[in-house]
């Protein structure tokens, strides 16, 4: 059995590339989603004491005080909602027998880059750049005063974010890829479709929750 | 040990075994034979065939044993199965005990 070990041929390259932007390659079913819910966990207690709510699969912003359950169901909510429309959409496409646990595992693992973004969105000089944008949009906000540290910790986190935001999407895709076996413009497609309606789906449950506070 | 070439070099159209000898008293059999079908994949896709029969067809073995996670190697498998499905022609499905 060494023999199949050893031979490299056989083998992925395990590179660090492989690791950041593949790593269901290595990792999937029930190890992917153990990862993926403490990541989920992580993400939603960082978020929980800066106010930064993952309200919608691919959102993050500044927003109000809530308790903790609600981070949690925010980052719960962004899972199963694109998860289920991949899994329905591998069921229909892939000719490969799928697993469940491969596709939500792999979903759940393809979050990390929001822990990252929800400590970028941790100081306080966000939600005052925020409060301020809002206060010179609209004459209706209070009064509010930033200086110049404010703004870069602001524009940093914001270019972290994006940047944060495109990787977890790779991701995402690379997920489906691997856990429902589907290429090319099938894969492309659906994968697309399921995105977009997991947004609006995830967008209005949440706000649905926000409703209840 | 030389690998056993399938695809003819000019055209790459699927080789034929000519000559067989036996390498104990050197007899040599003359024909035209059809090479089976798993002699013409890759000696990859040969060598992870084995190691999935000596798994006894277990797909989470092989991902253990691998390091790998069990979708890659479902979709290794599947790859395989595609190939051999375009590699089998029309008069070798009517003899599938060469496999």
């Amino acid at each position: 059995m060494n023999e199949i070990v050893n031979n490299t041929k056989t083998l992925p390259r395990r590179s660090i590339s492989q690791w950041l932007f593949n790593p269901f390659i290595f990792v999937a079913g029930y190890q992917a989603l153990l990862l993926g819910l403490g990541i989920m966990l992580i993400s939603a207690f960082i978020g929980f004491l800066g106010n930064t709510h993952f309200d919608g699969v691919l959102d993050v912003h500044k927003g109000l005080e809530a308790p903790l359950w609600l981070f949690l169901a925010e980052g719960i909510i962004d899972w199963l909602t694109i998860a289920m429309p991949l899994f329905f959409f591998g069921l229909l496409v892939s000719s490969s027998s799928l697993r469940m646990i491969d596709v939500f595992g792999t979903q759940a693992l393809a979050r990390w880059p929001y822990i990252v973004t929800s400590v970028v969105m941790l100081p306080e000089a966000n939600q005052r750049v925020g409060a301020y944008i809002i206060f010179r949009l609209t004459s209706t906000a209070a009064s509010v005063t930033i200086d110049y540290m404010d703004m870069l910790i602001f524009i940093f986190a914001i270019i972290v974010g994006i940047f944060m935001s495109v990787w977890m999407v790779a991701l995402m895709y690379r997920a489906y890829v691997v856990s429902c076996n589907i290429k090319g413009a099938r894969a492309i497609v659906t994968f697309i479709v399921s995105l977009i309606g997991a947004e609006v789906l995830s967008k209005l449950s949440i706000l649905l929750l926000f409703q209840r506070l | 040990m030389k690998l056993l070439p399938t695809a003819c070099p000019a055209c790459n159209s699927q080789l034929k075994a000519k000559s067989l000898i036996c390498a104990h008293c050197n007899t040599e059999i003359q024909g035209e034979y059809e090479l089976p079908v798993l002699t013409r994949l890759s000696p990859e896709d040969q060598s992870f065939i084995l190691e999935f029969i000596k798994s006894s067809g277990s797909l989470k073995e092989m991902a253990r044993l691998l390091r790998l996670s069990y979708p890659t190697v479902r979709n290794r498998l599947d790859e395989i199965i595609e190939r051999l499905k375009k590699t089998e022609s029309p008069e070798e499905n009517n003899g599938k005990e060469n496999l």
